[in-house]
C-alpha cells in the first residue's frame, strides 16, 4: 500500500506573473521506498516537497499521507501532523545555533511533550546508530558540514516518522560528507524501512535511491528504477538528465568533426 | 539616479525599518523643543518660577540631550548591524568604505532633519496645551503662546549636530569585519555563555547589600553611606545580568528532568543568549528605568506633601520670641497692619510657655496654659479643653505622635515647682506645625500654670519661657508677602551675629508653601520631561534590539513550524521570547525602586511626617499598565512580523 499518494497536483502561483509550478503531477510512494526527484532548476521540486510537508497548499488535486489527506485538517491538527508523521532534512541543515547537538536533535520529542526516559533512550538509540557521540555537546558552529547534516537527519529521525523529506541533503557537503550522509540515509531505508522522499539536483545522490522520479516544467518526465548495479543506475540516471536537459540534447552529434 | 536620491529612496522604502527610529528621536525632539519654549517664555525671564527652576530646565535639557545622543547612537548602530547584508552587497558591487560612509550620513540626515522638522511642527502646536498645564500646576495668571526665534533655533541646532555627531560615530565604531562574513549573514553566533561565580556571587551580593544600605540609612539617618548607594547599586545592577543570570540559566540548563520540557529547552537557550548579546542594553534600560521611576515618585511624594501641608500646617503665621524680645511689640504691630492692610482675616492668640524638668522622663517639658489653648482652639472651631487641677493633655506634633501619645498615661511631676500631674490623653487633633512644639508638650490647668513661679532647674536651656504669637489666617496662602521686613531683619542679624541666637523665630506658612510648590513645581516639569522620554526609549531599546534580529528569528520560526509547532505554541514561545526582554530589567528597576523609597520613607518620616506608600503605589501601578500595553503591541508587531 502507497505511504504517499500524490493526485494530479496542480500548484498556481497568482501574482503579478502567474506561473504554474506543478501540472497534474501525479505518482506513488511505497513504504520502505526511497525516492529521488530530480528535475532541472524551476522544475518545480521545491514546490512539490512544499506541498507534502503542508506548508504549502495544492491548488487543487489532492496528497494523501498514510491514508489521510492533511490538507483536510485545521491549522493545530497539521502542526500536530507534521511533528509527528514527519522528518525533514534541509539543504543548510537549519540546526538552531543556540542549542547544543544532543538538544537539536530532541527538540522534536520536547515540543511534543515526551517523557525523559522516552527522549533519553531514543536520544540514545539514533546517537549510536548515527554516530555521533564525539560531537555530542558541541554546537552547530563548531562542526563539520557531514556532522551538522548527521545532527539534523538525527533530529528528522527521532521521533520514528512515517515518512522523511530530505531537500537537496548533499548540495552543501563535500564528496566525502556526501557520501557519509547517503550511505547513512540508506542504512535508515533499510534498517528502519522508513519512507524517504529525496529532492536531488546530484545524479549521484539520485543513484542510491530505489526509484529516481524526473520532472520537468512541473510536470512528470520519467521515472527509473535501480538494479543491482549503481554504477549503471547512474549512467542510466546521466541518460535521462541528457535528455532533460532541453531539446537541443538529443540532437548533437556524437562525433563531431573539426 | 544620484548618490543622494539613492540615499533618500533608501529611507522612503525601508520606512518600516526607520519608522521606530524617527518616531523615537522625533519625540525627543518634540520635547526637546516644547521645553525650550517655557525655557525662553518672555515671563519666565521675569522670574515666575525663580531662579532655581530655570537652572533646573537647563538641566534637563542637557540630561536629555546626552540620553537622546546616547539613544541615537545605540539604535543607529542597532539598525547598521541590521542592514549589514546590504552594506555588504553594495560593497560587494564595488563601492569606496569612504562613499558608504557617506551613504550613511545622508540617510542619518535626512530622517534627522524629518524628524526635527516634524517634531518642531508638532511642539509648536503642542505648546500652548502645554503651558496651560504649566499654568494650572503653577498657579499663574496666565501664560501665553508667543514666538520667538530662540526655541527654534536652540532646537534645529542641538539635533543638527547631534545627528552629525552620531551618524559619524556609528559608522567609526562599526566593526569592521570581512565582507566574506557580511555576506553570509551573521550565520555565525557565538552563544557560550561565560559568566564566573565570583561575579555572580558578587551581583547578588552587592545588590543585597545595597538595599540593607538603604534601610540602615533610612534607620540611622547615616546620610553619608547614601553616596555610596548608586555605586553598588549600579555595579550590581551589572553583574547581575553578566553573570547572575547566565549563571542560573546554566544551572537550569544543567537539569535535564526540568531543561527538557516543552518549550523551556528552547527558550532557555534564548534567554542564554539574550543575557548574553544585551547585558549592556538591560543594564542600561534598568538603570534608566530606575531614574525615570525614582522622579515619578519623587512627583508622587511632593504632589502628597502638597495636599497634606495644610493639614500640618494649620496656623498661617508663627512667631515665637524670648520674654525680653526687643522686637516684639513691634513686629506683631506690623504684622497686624500688614494683614489689615491686604484685607485679609485674622485670628491672633498669644501663649506665655514655660519649661520645666519632668520627672517621668527627667527630660525638659514644655507647659502651656489651658486658657491660652483654648483661645486658639476656639478661633479654629475645634472642642475645647476643659482640665481640672492636676490634669494634663500632651500636644501632638506630628500625626505620628497622635497615634503613639493616644493611649498612654503617664503620671510625672513638674519638679521645679513639685506639681503633680497625670497627663491621660492627648489633644486629638494637630494644632502647632512640628516645627514649633517641641516633642514633651503638655496643657495643664490655669490653676497649675499659676503655680509655676520657679524656673527650669536647669541653667543651659535656652528660652526657659518664650512668648508664642499665632495668626490663625483662613486665606492663608496668601499671606505669603506677610512680615518680609522680618525675615530681612533675620536674615541681616544671622549674617551680622554669625549665628548667634536670635531673640525670635518668626515662621510663615503661606511663604514655605510658595517654596515647597515652586520645587514641586520644578520636579513636575523636570520629572515629567526625563520619565517620559526615559520610558519611551527604555521600551524602544527593546523594540530596536528585537528588529535588528527579526530575520535571524523568522528564519528559526520557519524550521520549527515545518517542524509542526502549532501558532498556540508559536504564541507561547514568543512569549516565553519577549517577557524576559521587558520585565527583567523593569522588574529590576522597580525592585531599585522600590527599595530607594522605603529608604526616601524612612528618611521622610523624620523630616516632614508623611506616608508615600500609596502615591508610589498608584504610581508602579500605572507603569505596570503601560508596560502591559507596551508588551503587547510589540509582542503584536513582532508576531506579524514572524508570520509574513
Amino acid at each position: 500500500m502507497p505511504i504517499l499518494q500524490i493526485k494530479d497536483v496542480t500548484k498556481v502561483y497568482e501574482g503579478k506573473v502567474t506561473h504554474r509550478a506543478l501540472n497534474q503531477l501525479s505518482f506513488d510512494v511505497e513504504e520502505g521506498e526511497f525516492l529521488a526527484v530530480m528535475g532541472p532548476s524551476g522544475s518545480g521540486k521545491t514546490t512539490l516537497l512544499n506541498i507534502i510537508s503542508t506548508i504549502d497548499e495544492p491548488t487543487s488535486g489532492e496528497i494523501i499521507v498514510d491514508g489521510m489527506n492533511p490538507h483536510m485538517l485545521n491549522a493545530t491538527e497539521l502542526a500536530y501532523f507534521r511533528r509527528r508523521q514527519l522528518g525533514f532534512v534541509f539543504q543548510d541543515f537549519n540546526l538552531l545555533h543556540m542549542l547544543t547537538v544532543e538538544e537539536n536533535i530532541v527538540l522534536p520529542l520536547t515540543l511534543d511533550q515526551q517523557p525523559l526516559e522516552v527522549i533519553e533512550e531514543r536520544l540514545a538509540s539514533i546517537v549510536e546508530k548515527l554516530d555521533l557521540n564525539s560531537f555530542l555537546h558541541k554546537r552547530p558552529n563548531e562542526i563539520s558540514g557531514g556532522q551538522a547534516q548527521r545532527t539534523a537527519i538525527g533530529r528528522a529521525l527521532i521521533h520514528n516518522p512515517s515518512l522523511i523529506l530530505a531537500d537537496e541533503p548533499t548540495g552543501n557537503l563535500d564528496s566525502n560528507s556526501s557520501r557519509d550522509v547517503l550511505e547513512l540515509l540508506t542504512k535508515v531505508n533499510q534498517d528502519k524501512q522508513t519512507t524517504i522522499v529525496m529532492v536531488t539536483h546530484d545524479p549521484i545522490a539520485a543513484s542510491y535511491c530505489d526509484r529516481v522520479l524526473f520532472i520537468k516544467d512541473g510536470e512528470f518526465f520519467n521515472e527509473i528504477y535501480k538494479d543491482d548495479r549503481r554504477q549503471m543506475f547512474f549512467q542510466r540516471i546521466l541518460n535521462v538528465l541528457s535528455l532533460l536537459g532541453g531539446g537541443q540534447v538529443g540532437d548533437l552529434s556524437t562525433i563531431r568533426l573539426p | 539616479m544620484t548618490f543622494r536620491q539613492f540615499a533618500y529612496r533608501n529611507v522612503v522604502r525601508n520606512s518600516r525599518i526607520y519608522g521606530a527610529f524617527f518616531m523615537a528621536s522625533f519625540f525627543s525632539v518634540a520635547v526637546f523643543f516644547i521645553y525650550s519654549m517655557l525655557m525662553f517664555h518672555p515671563d519666565i525671564e521675569r522670574g515666575i518660577l525663580g531662579e532655581v527652576s530655570l537652572i533646573g530646565m537647563v538641566g534637563a535639557e542637557v540630561v536629555l540631550v546626552l540620553f537622546t545622543l546616547f539613544f541615537l547612537y545605540y539604535s543607529m548602530s542597532a539598525f547598521l548591524e541590521a542592514r549589514s547584508h546590504e552594506f555588504a552587497i553594495l560593497l560587494h558591487l564595488g563601492m569606496e568604505r569612504r562613499q558608504m560612509n557617506k551613504l550613511v550620513f545622508l540617510e542619518t540626515m535626512i530622517i534627522g532633519s524629518a524628524s526635527i522638522i516634524v517634531g518642531i511642527i508638532f511642539g509648536f502646536s503642542f505648546s500652548k496645551f502645554f503651558f496651560m498645564i504649566v499654568r494650572e500646576i503653577l498657579h499663574l495668571d496666565k501664560l501665553p503662546l508667543y514666538v520667538s526665534w530662540q526655541p527654534f533655533l536652540l532646537t534645529i541646532g542641538v539635533f543638527t549636530s547631534a545627528f552629525v555627531v552620531i551618524s559619524f560615530i556609528s559608522v567609526y565604531f562599526t566593526r569592521e569585519r570581512k565582507l566574506r562574513d557580511l555576506i553570509k549573514e551573521s550565520a555565525y553566533l557565538n552563544s557560550d555563555s561565560t559568566y564566573s561565580k565570583i561575579r555572580a556571587v558578587y551581583g547578588i551580593a552587592l545588590i543585597l547589600s545595597t538595599y540593607v544600605l538603604a534601610f540602615v540609612v533610612s534607620n540611622t539617618s547615616l546620610i553619608g553611606l547614601t553616596l555610596l548607594i548608586p555605586f553598588s547599586a549600579a555595579f550590581g545592577t551589572y553583574y547581575f545580568f553578566s553573570d547572575t543570570v547566565p549563571c542560573f540559566l546554566d544551572k537550569a540548563r544543567g537539569k535535564r528532568e526540568y531543561h527538557w520540557q516543552r518549550y523551556r529547552l528552547l527558550s532557555l537557550a534564548e534567554q542564554t543568549h539574550i543575557m548574553k548579546d544585551n547585558v549592556k542594553m538591560f543594564f542600561v534600560v534598568t538603570m534608566v528605568s530606575t531614574m525615570a521611576f525614582l522622579s515619578v515618585g519623587v512627583l508622587a511624594t511632593m504632589s502628597s506633601y502638597t495636599t497634606q501641608y495644610d493639614r500640618l500646617n494649620p496656623l498661617g503665621l508663627v512667631y515665637k520670641g524670648d520674654v525680653d524680645n526687643p522686637y516684639e511689640r513691634n513686629h506683631i504691630n506690623s504684622l497686624r497692619i500688614q494683614l489689615e492692610e491686604k484685607g485679609l482675616s485674622y485670628h491672633l492668640s498669644r501663649f506665655v510657655v514655660v519649661k520645666q524638668t519632668s520627672s517621668f522622663t527627667n527630660n525638659e517639658v514644655e507647659v502651656f496654659r489651658e486658657s491660652d489653648m483654648n483661645v486658639l482652639l476656639s478661633s479654629f472651631s475645634y472642642p475645647l479643653l476643659d482640665l481640672s487641677s492636676g490634669q494634663a493633655v500632651f500636644i501632638p506634633y506630628s500625626e505620628e505622635s497622635l497615634k503613639k501619645l493616644k493611649n498612654k498615661v503617664v503620671h510625672t511631676v513638674l519638679e521645679e515647682n513639685a506639681i503633680p500631674l497625670t497627663i491621660d490623653s492627648v489633644y486629638p487633633k494637630i494644632v502647632f506645625p512640628g516645627s514649633i512644639v517641641s516633642v514633651n508638650s503638655i496643657v495643664i490647668s490655669d490653676e497649675d500654670f499659676a503655680r509655676l513661679i520657679k524656673p527650669i532647674a536647669d541653667q543651659d536651656v535656652l528660652q526657659p519661657t518664650y512668648h508664642l504669637f499665632t495668626f490663625y489666617i483662613p486665606q492663608w496662602i496668601e499671606s505669603k508677602d506677610i512680615g518680609q521686613d522680618i525675615d530681612e531683619l533675620t536674615a541681616s542679624q544671622f549674617i551680622e551675629k554669625k549665628g548667634k541666637f536670635s531673640p525670635y523665630y518668626f515662621e510663615n506658612a503661606g511663604l514655605n508653601y510658595s517654596y515647597i510648590l515652586a520645587t514641586y513645581s520644578l520636579f513636575t516639569l523636570v520629572g515629567v520631561l526625563v520619565a517620559s522620554v526615559f520610558l519611551l526609549a527604555a521600551g524602544s531599546f527593546v523594540y530596536f534590539k528585537l528588529h535588528a534580529s527579526l530575520e535571524r528569528e523568522k528564519r528559526k520560526f520557519d524550521v520549527l513550524k515545518r517542524m509542526g509547532l502549532t501558532d498556540t505554541e508559536l504564541k507561547k514561545l514568543v512569549n516565553r521570547h519577549l517577557f524576559p526582554q521587558f520585565f527583567l530589567p523593569w522588574g529590576v528597576a522597580m525592585m531599585h525602586s522600590a527599595f530607594a523609597f522605603i529608604m526616601v520613607q524612612g528618611i521622610l518620616k523624620d523630616i516632614a511626617n508623611i506616608s508615600i506608600v500609596k502615591e508610589v503605589f498608584f504610581a508602579f501601578g500605572f507603569f505596570v499598565l503601560i508596560q502591559v500595553i507596551y508588551f503587547y503591541l510589540i509582542r503584536w508587531r513582532y508576531i506579524s512580523h514572524i508570520r509574513s
